[in-house]
């Protein structure tokens, strides 16, 4: 296989078809997230948006996958990844020492509640169409495992599971696996062939299954090849479990809680899966009896071990492009506006700003001083449109106090040096920005922000900047993007995230009409001309309280109004238009945040940091998202 | 090769009629005798709800016109709810058209299960369960011009399957099959999706083999059918197959001779950065004849699973978020080999509402109707 011309547009690992490709496409990095306790046993979850990563970390655990790991330990590309699966106990030196078994549950399994048959029976077909295809996909990775070619060598394989009442009656066991495999695939084939038929279906017939009793005969005592256990731990991973009905999912919670198998168990889901009121908790919410429910997205949020990792990962993938020779992505973008092509339009605008501070300060001597420390300042011309801009905002401040001094003494120089920190400065950036149409989202650092914590978030924004970067090299121009051409890429997407929600999301219109007030909103805190915020506002907030009466909404005849809103915000959050941050504690109240997707800051101007927001009643919310927002009313205090 | 590839197509020869030769058609064939007619639409806002029955009428001859109307609520968020009005007075002009020809009933399809998961496929296939549901009628029309296409392509597949299935000595009279398409490009264009489904799935009937875990490691080859402004719906119905060849079905030769080049400017990114497929695999069918791409498209599936014999056969799956008259070729594809034991599907994800770009009043003239003659008197001569 040719290696790909812009290996950012492989999206998801199921994209990339070979295995050696994967792996040296795949960042260990992402393996921080994984839950800290027993990681390989138990029940754990792991939920994300789409593209938040979870089926990279099911492949990663694939047969063929950790044997092709195995072979390549020793080359610098995976030898890190080597040692952290070796400490994952999933390695060794001798080989892999896990079967993972994975099952995607986006199949029939949903159809079967569609059936004219009672919910008794319908449980019952589920688990015989779980069981049957858990063991086929355990028999065909066992083989995997031990380089054996499916189905032709299931004999090689002894099946002998720890007696049960539980098991299959008329299954000779200890028997081979193909005994097992024949077992299985009838009874994969009459179920879903009674599902599927256009004519009359006969369900009657086919055998139901009261438990997943296939999990008693995939431990790993239970598979042998040559006398000694296939493996020495296995591990059945669910995916797209949100594909099941609702019912399906809490009988399958319970009944893999309930079956303390030694097998571990991961069930991987998208947000999609969840009910408004699941999603209002941000998927948060688990029982006692498993363990952690990992929200990939929340792991990697407003950290830096995010930006490390997709860089990380954006190198891997620009090492391994066709046409050109790109040993490090971000050294392509460019990350400064102080190159000579920038000063003329810098100095021009400091002569703007500087003029209008002085206009701005008056003859009063109140300002004198701080004026005088701006015209002795030395540096760039960017650095000194910076100050001046700062110094406006100061100023600005300053005149609104609701404490005058009586006497219009100087304000020391030593008062502005300690009011003008780096989020006055941040402020006055994006201000300047702004204006004077500087470029603002630009360089590495910005882009793995505005992905917010969303991996295919940023392969999508990266590739999109890589498809130019090739585009240069192929035409023996300069490889390094500029500033204005990566914010012009990533006004694009920001554009077409915005103008696909109403086809791609659920609610679509509704919830950009709200996005489109949040977002509005936003802007209007961010630019007053005392920048109260600092570095700016790109969020909302309800307290916990209010957020238990959106999730209650139905209980409360009064409170249906609410039905709308709380359904609008559950579609944003699945779709990671609105990130969630829990219980944020601030003067004693603890609040929702729900911070915009850091893409949408771009088409609304607004900075792409962390931890700004403006708590919010419900019934502003609502009156947002049918008229939208409108900037007559005093706002209270921001919390931070 | 075996004996699938062996077997003759069975729709190598067929019927099929569009503007004054459909006319001229329904004509010849409502005066050779007297028929009773059974004409299945779509309650919706389309403007082209009411053409086809409206061109039946016109042809004249004597016995039976009745309609029966399916009507499917995407429920009160709908995009579509808006369009109500237009969906009220398609409602009266085909009351109005009917009036002392025949009666107008109407049956309300299931589109979403209790728990909110779209059954409408599912639902359709079961509006009729025998022959004895269709009555006397020795014609029945599927209009598909208003219906969404997982509705239309299991009753399409259902009537077949239940035509097929009653058996040449049943004493229950078989009608004739025809299916209606009224077909506008810059109409379809106009109608844009809205709320894409979450996920797609397969159409009922038509899941086959696909999602059997035994057979999990056979290929799988999909032809999805190329339509304008699919991207989403190309992504959803991506990860649901999650396919190792692929072999787009392009519109040529079409009335505008570029639009299989634009298609493949619109998804040059999905296909060739991304899905990396190969340009030679490309395929190529009429995109005002069904049946030309129903053969186009069966050659390719015969081919694969010839050449593919050796590991044990492949799968296919076909997903036609195309015109409607080409996915009529290819539901024909599906069904003709899935009663032949083949492994083929049909993926498809639909959306919960429509939005129209602009005001589509005076669109309906160029609107061109089309009519297949699917089973019935003509085959079996």
């Amino acid at each position: 296989m040719k290696e790909p011309r812009n290996p950012f547009r492989l999206r998801a690992s199921e994209h990339i078809e070979s295995d050696v490709t994967f792996l040296r496409l795949f960042s260990p990095g992402v393996l921080e997230s994984l839950p800290a306790e027993a990681p390989l046993d138990k029940v754990h979850v792991l939920r994300s948006a789409e593209g938040g990563g979870k089926t990279s970390f099911l492949r990663l655990l694939a047969p063929t996958v950790l044997l092709t790991l195995h072979a390549y330990r020793k080359r610098d590309e995976c030898k890190e990844l080597y040692q952290w699966m070796r400490e994952l106990e999933a390695i060794g030196e001798d080989g892999p020492h896990l079967l993972g078994v994975p099952l995607s549950c986006a199949r029939n399994y949903a159809t079967l509640a569609d059936l004219e048959i009672d919910r008794g029976r319908q449980d019952r077909l589920l688990f015989s169409l779980l069981n049957a295809r858990i063991v086929l996909s355990t028999l065909r990775g066992a083989l995997a495992l031990k380089k054996l070619t499916y189905p032709d060598d299931l004999e090689q394989l002894t099946i002998e599971p720890s007696p049960s009442d539980d098991l299959p009656t008329g299954l000779p066991f200890p028997c081979n696996g193909r005994v097992l495999y024949d077992w299985a695939m009838n009874l994969e084939i009459r179920v879903c062939d009674a599902i599927d038929s256009l004519g009359p279906s006969n369900l009657e017939s086919s055998p139901g299954h009261d438990s997943l009793m296939s999990l008693k005969m995939i431990t790993p005592g239970s598979i042998q090849f040559e006398g000694a256990p296939i493996a020495k731990r296995v591990l059945l991973m669910l995916d797209d479990v949100q594909k099941l009905t609702r019912r399906q999912r809490e009988r399958l919670f319970q009944t893999l809680i309930e079956a303390r198998s030694p097998v571990g168990v991961w069930i991987a889901e998208r947000f999609e899966a969840l009910s408004t009121e699941e999603m209002l908790s941000s998927g948060a919410r688990h029982g006692r009896d498993y363990g952690e429910v990992v929200l990939l997205e929340n792991y990697w949020r407003g950290n830096k071990k995010f930006e490390n990792l997709v860089l990380n990962v954006a190198d891997r993938r620009a090492q391994s492009a066709a046409d050109v020779d790109i040993q490090s992505f971000s050294s392509c973008l460019q990350s400064s506006l102080d190159g000579t092509e920038w000063q003329a339009k810098f100095a021009e605008a400091l002569e703007t700003v500087s003029a209008r501070v002085k206009k701005l300060g008056g003859e009063k001597a109140l300002f004198r001083d701080w004026i005088g420390a701006r015209e002795r300042m030395e540096g760039t011309p960017r650095e000194q449109v910076v100050a001046w801009r700062a110094l406006e905002i100061l100023i600005e401040r300053e005149k609104r106090r609701a404490q005058k001094s009586l006497f219009d003494a100087p304000l020391p120089v030593e008062f502005l040096m300690e009011k003008d920190d780096s989020p006055v400065r941040a402020s006055a950036t994006l201000f300047i920005s702004q204006e004077f149409g500087f470029p603002y989202y630009f360089g590495a650092s910005m882009l793995s922000k505005l992905a917010s914590s969303n991996i295919e978030q940023f392969l999508w924004l990266a590739g999109d900047q890589f498809e130019e970067i090739v585009a240069a090299a192929l035409i023996k121009r300069p490889t390094d993007l500029t500033a204005e051409r990566q914010e012009a890429i990533l006004r694009q997407a920001s554009d077409k995230l915005w103008d696909d929600i109403p086809k791609r999301v659920r609610h679509g219109r509704d919830v950009r009409n709200f996005l489109e007030a949040v977002g509005k909103f936003s802007q209007w805190m961010t630019y007053k001309p005392t920048a109260p915020n600092d570095i700016g506002v790109n969020g909302i907030a309800i307290s916990m309280k209010d957020r238990t009466v959106l999730m209650e909404r139905r209980s409360a005849p009064t409170r249906q109004d609410l039905d709308k809103l709380a359904e609008v915000i559950a579609s944003a959050l699945a779709y990671n238009l609105l990130e969630p941050v829990l219980d944020y504690k601030v003067k004693g109240r603890k609040w929702m945040v729900l911070n915009l997707n850091r893409l949408l800051c771009v088409r609304f101007n607004l900075p792409p940091h962390y931890g700004k927001f403006k708590e919010k009643k419900l019934e502003e919310l609502n009156l947002w998202l049918n008229k939208g927002f409108s900037a007559t009313r005093k706002e209270g205090p921001l919390y931070e | 090769m075996n004996s699938v590839q062996a077997d003759p197509a069975r729709w190598q020869n067929y019927v099929l009629e569009h503007g004054q030769g459909l006319d001229q058609f329904w004509e010849s064939h409502l005066r050779a005798k007297d028929r009773n007619v059974l004409v299945i639409v779509g309650k919706g806002f389309d403007p082209r709800m009411c053409r086809g029955v409206e061109a039946l009428l016109r042809a004249g001859g004597n016995g039976k016109r009745d309609v029966f109307a399916i009507s499917f609520d995407e429920g009160p968020t709908s995009p579509s709810a808006v369009y109500k009005d237009r969906v009220d007075g398609n409602w009266r002009r085909l009351q109005a058209a009917m009036s002392g020809r025949g009666t107008v009933s109407e049956s309300s399809l299931k589109m979403w299960s209790e728990d909110g998961r779209r059954v409408s496929s599912r639902s359709a296939a079961n509006v009729f369960n025998s022959l004895n549901d269709l009555g006397d009628f020795s014609d029945l029309v599927i209009d598909i011009s208003s219906m969404p296409r997982n509705v239309y392509l299991p009753l399409i597949a259902k009537a077949l399957y239940l035509l097929d299935s009653s058996g040449n000595d049943s004493a229950q009279m078989k009608p004739n099959l025809h299916v209606f398409v009224s077909e506008d490009p810059v109409l379809d264009h106009r109608i844009r999706d809205e709320e894409v489904d979450e996920a797609a799935d397969y159409i009922h009937g038509f899941r086959g083999g696909l999602e059997m875990e035994a057979t999990a490691g056979r290929p799988k080859v999909w032809l999805p059918l190329l339509g304008e402004d699919q991207r989403t719906q190309l992504d959803r119905i991506y990860d649901l197959v999650i396919p190792d060849e692929i072999c787009p079905v392009l519109p040529s030769p079409s009335l505008n001779p570029r639009r299989g080049d634009d298609l493949v400017l619109e998804y040059q990114e999905f296909l060739f950065d991304r899905l990396r497929v190969e340009p030679r695999n490309f395929i190529y069918a009429s995109e005002r004849n069904p049946f030309e791409v129903y053969r186009q498209i069966r050659k390719a599936v015969l081919h694969y699973l010839d050449a593919l014999q050796p590991l044990g056969g492949c799968k296919t799956v076909l997903s036609a978020i195309s015109s409607k008259l080409m996915s009529v070729g290819a539901l024909l594809v599906a069904y003709e080999l899935k009663q032949r034991d083949v492994e083929i599907g049909i993926a498809h994800v639909e959306s919960r509402g429509y939005k129209i770009e602009s005001d589509p009043t005076n669109e309906d003239n160029q609107t061109e109707l089309f009519g297949l003659w699917l089973a019935g008197e003509c085959y079996e001569q």
